[in-house]
């Protein structure tokens, strides 16, 4: 989070250098005015968006997951998998060592995909965050749009690849 | 905006209620001010950014490579270009917010928005180093097909019905 912080403040930086170099002290203004205004929108937003993810993450647990992940197979499995990837707390520093620790432990390649697919176009924790800070329209058309990746992944490598990639066992540790 | 606002305080207190039941009510809302905390300069900066990237970008340049007149292009261009910002969700969102903002077009713009979504380049590190660069590749692939068809059903949308 820091460095995005100092890599976003250099740009912004430099932008305002454009910005002063090829309109001058008014279009420096411009530009924060901009940015004042659609903050000033978007705040209190971005404050109740952040209630919702906090809640959530503390209402679905990781065990919550790993339950379901163990428990469904086949169709069924992939549409648990895909959603409880959506459902599932945390950054990608505790995503993936938490899928790691299935390896060799009996779950199905595709139902790992369909998990992985399910967290990235899902998160239910960011879809707040893309609502208040995009447009909902946008968000919710994004949404539609994607909806069915996960299913699709799953049933992809289901058909293709039931061992996992280029015929490395996924249960006994790829 | 409001109602946004209005709907995401209705869920937050649903969520809330549902919590008491464990006990977790107020992890949840320490939780939730914890993040914004940390994600609150990070935002901050994101809109800055936007502010000036909405006064600088040129309009011939959105017409000409983003905007609906771009067609395909649009969508091939937002794909990628959502693929290689590399920020989290707090500084990424208000940036394509902007370029849509701008005169980019909704195929653009969906499609920029999958990219980051399905194939954001910042989480690939861990996911290498997790699952293997065979699982991230394969993936990757067919998450790139997805967000090129997400984007033009939008660009098709937009030029039929919008």
């Amino acid at each position: 989070m820091r460095n995005t912080a100092i890599i976003l403040a250099v740009v912004t930086l430099i932008l305002l250098a454009i910005a002063y170099i090829t309109g001058g002290f008014e279009l420096v203004t411009e530009g924060f005015l901009t940015a004042g205004m659609t903050a000033s929108q978007a705040l209190l937003m971005i404050f109740a968006a952040f209630l919702v993810i906090g809640q959530l993450q503390t209402l679905v647990t990781s065990d919550m997951i790993k339950g379901w992940m163990q428990k469904y197979a086949g169709g069924r499995g992939i549409a648990i998998s895909s959603i409880a990837g959506g459902l599932f707390p945390g950054g990608p520093y505790i995503f993936y060592p938490f899928l790691a620790g299935f390896k060799g432990k009996g779950i199905s390649f595709y139902l790992l995909f369909s998990f992985v697919s399910g967290k990235q176009t899902y998160d239910f924790t960011r879809l707040p965050l893309e609502i208040s800070l995009i447009t909902p329209w946008i968000a919710i058309l994004r949404n539609i749009l994607t909806f069915p990746v996960p299913f699709i992944m799953g049933l992809i490598s289901w058909r293709f690849f039931p061992q996992g990639v280029a015929g490395a066992s996924w249960e006994e540790g790829e | 905006m409001v109602v946004t606002t209005i709907i995401f305080f209705i869920i937050a207190g649903i969520l809330f209620f549902l919590n008491i039941k464990h006990g977790r009510h107020m992890e949840g809302i320490q939780a939730g001010l914890r993040q914004l905390i940390i994600a609150l300069p990070v935002i901050l900066l994101a809109l800055l950014l936007s502010g000036f990237l909405e006064v600088l970008i040129p309009e011939e340049f959105i017409k000409r490579w983003l905007a609906q007149e771009a067609g395909f292009t649009g969508v091939i261009l937002g794909t990628f270009g959502g693929m290689i910002m590399a920020f989290g969700p707090y500084a990424s969102y208000p940036i394509i917010a902007t370029i849509y903002g701008s005169g980019a077009g909704l195929g653009t713009t969906i499609s920029m928005l999958s990219g980051w979504t399905l194939l954001g380049l910042s989480r690939i590190p861990f996911e290498c180093g997790f699952l293997g660069v065979k699982f991230s590749l394969l993936r990757m692939t067919l998450h790139l097909v997805f967000c090129i068809m997400a984007g033009t059903v939008a660009h098709l949308f937009d030029l039929w019905f919008l």
